[in-house]
């Protein structure tokens, strides 16, 4: 027989705290595979290396393996043995009112598990056209990157944030494509939506937009749905319109320019 | 691997599943949107303050599909509006009418435009007999949910791990927790919204405050009134105490709604007043509360 208490202890094994070192704060983190493969939010593992916390105390270098920042998700490598990977569930066959529980370290308090249930499956106003699953689970900074489970303690959704008091987790399904399928294509900038359209903040050096000879300031003449749509249409190649200049000219007509951007392909199937 | 718990759970999903089917998002609000349950056949139930538009209401029904819905009347006394609908779709199971226990588990079903049916999990916290909300309707019972109350949650339906309906889902009627409307009260103020598109309240037309008497009795002191109002054409006066109202004494505000009730809108009610410390009875036709405006 399988309680909360039960099923949270066996999570708790597969759960792992995540610091970023000279960071305040940190998340959680899943382990994936017994290899050591640990899955976190994007926002949790923003720099190329961390420190990982095992349930039992051991602490762990870990190098950031794979980043998608689109959809919030990280992939941890760590060197260790004995680890307990989660059993990920299917959350394609999540239904709302479901039993779930959370676990992490919300404010730094390890193993911290809540309780709920399934509230809704689906777009979130303002938060693109992806799946999202809510959850009436509290949830506090901390949690994120760590794991939501079913009744029966398999992994549905990487907690990811607070939304209304709602927790808001990516489903499981979006997760393992990304394990097996690594990052989906992205410009490699920072954007912000302006009135034109999307004005670049921010250019990776080595970024796809980077390399199309895009820079900070330029405005892409769509919106962001339309932008991630035209990612995950599988087009290896985007012709993105934009304008240079916008900030600094005033009523004059500016030209619209064109940039082809080489997308980096994904793996097709499951390594 | 099963266990009790993963049989609760898909208990759950499976009333949240039959039940979803009966339950709407309601466009009513500039600023956001609200549950609302087909509680008959065409007739949607939602919470009044969820709705500020007296044109221009939409619905999602439960296939997905936008409809418009016209608003047949509402009641802010109990936090009900009703609106109708050209869909036929099926309309949620009925009720016993009976009352749920504090302490029995609970789920709040409703639904929004973009994630489809949405549900929140708790617990009875209290369960007590008819009592008057703080906006002036009666309830015929008061039922206190421990559940989390969302944007959205008000005017979803309040049902049993059983599926069966208890109420109408609330977050307006008291400040410390959700509440469900009652599912008795539902019916009633829909056949009377119904039938003559609004809950007609009695009035009189006076400004009262419970003033303590000299032989320890209480009673209401007039502080304002209502020029053409239903008291002030029965020659009521700014000063007097009122003591009773028809054959139940008026200690409190509370008195004279229960009186008001009881007798009826258009009814004549005897009032008994101190004037100068002389008590005297004055009839009174009980008029009607004006609605908004």
């Amino acid at each position: 027989m399988s309680g909360f208490g039960e099923i949270a202890e066996r999570l708790r094994r597969s759960t792992v705290e995540v610091r970023i070192r000279g960071n305040r704060g940190g998340g959680s983190g899943v382990v994936w595979d017994p290899s050591g493969l640990v899955l976190t939010n994007a926002h949790v593992a923003r720099a190329g290396e961390a420190e990982v916390e095992l349930w039992d105390g051991r602490r762990l270098a870990a190098r950031v393996a794979s980043r998608d920042p689109r959809r919030d998700l990280a992939l941890l490598r760590i060197l260790a043995d004995g680890l307990e990977p989660a059993t990920p569930g299917d959350s394609g066959a999540l239904r709302p009112g479901e039993l779930v529980m959370a676990v992490g370290s919300p404010l730094g308090f390890a193993g911290a598990l809540s309780r709920g249930a399934v509230h809704s499956i689906g777009p979130i106003d303002g938060m693109g056209t992806q799946t999202w699953i809510r959850a009436g689970v509290r949830l506090a900074p901390g949690n994120s990157g760590g794991p939501l489970a079913n009744a029966r303690g398999e992994v549905i959704g990487i907690n990811t944030a607070i939304v209304n008091g709602l927790g808001v987790a990516i489903p499981s399904n979006t997760a393992a494509d990304f394990v097996a399928r690594g990052p989906r294509p992205a410009l490699g900038v920072a954007l912000q939506p302006v009135p034109l359209g999307l004005l670049l903040m921010d250019v990776e050096a080595e970024g796809a937009a980077a390399s199309a000879s895009l820079r900070a300031g330029d405005v892409l003449l769509l919106s962001l749905d339309e932008l991630h749509k035209a990612l995950d249409s599988g087009a290896e190649v985007l012709r993105l319109r934009f304008l240079r200049g916008a900030a600094d000219a005033g009523n004059e007509r500016l030209p619209v320019r064109e940039a082809s951007v080489r997308l980096a392909a994904r793996r097709a199937e499951a390594a | 691997m099963s266990n009790e718990l993963t049989a609760l759970s898909q208990q759950l999903a499976g009333v949240v599943e039959r039940t979803g089917k009966s339950v709407a998002a309601v466009h009513g609000h500039p600023r956001f949107s609200s549950s609302g349950v087909i509680w008959r056949p065409g007739v949607i139930v939602t919470a009044e303050h969820t709705v500020r538009r007296e044109e221009e209401v939409t619905v999602t029904l439960p296939d997905g599909t936008n409809t418009a819905a016209t608003l047949a009347g509402s009641d802010a006394g109990t936090d009900i509006a009703v609106l109708r609908v050209e869909h036929q779709g099926g309309a949620v199971g009925k009720h016993a009418g009976g009352l749920p226990a504090a302490g029995n588990l609970a789920l709040n079903i409703g639904r929004s435009k973009n994630s489809g049916v949405n549900a929140t999990w708790g617990i009875i916290s209290a369960v007590s007999g008819p009592w008057r909300t703080w906006r002036g309707g009666r309830l015929d019972a008061y039922i206190r949910l421990d559940l989390t109350m969302y944007p959205g949650s008000s005017g979803g339906v309040v049902v049993n791990v059983e599926g069966e309906p208890l109420g109408i889902a609330t977050s307006a009627l008291s400040r410390i927790a959700g509440l469900a409307i009652p599912a008795t009260t539902v019916d009633r103020v829909i056949d009377e919204i119904l039938s003559k598109g609004r809950v007609a309240r009695g009035y009189l037309g006076v400004g009262l405050q419970p003033v303590e008497l000299p032989d320890h009795q209480k009673g209401l002191i007039v502080l304002s009134m209502e020029p053409a109002g239903p008291a002030a054409k029965a020659g009521v006066l700014i000063g007097d105490i009122l003591i009773a109202l028809g054959e139940r004494a008026s200690a409190d505000t509370d008195d004279v709604q229960a009186a008001l009730e009881a007798h009826g809108v258009g009814k004549s009610v005897e009032a008994t007043v101190l004037r100068g410390g002389a008590s005297r009875k004055i009839g009174v036709t009980i008029g009607e509360r004006p609605g908004r405006s």
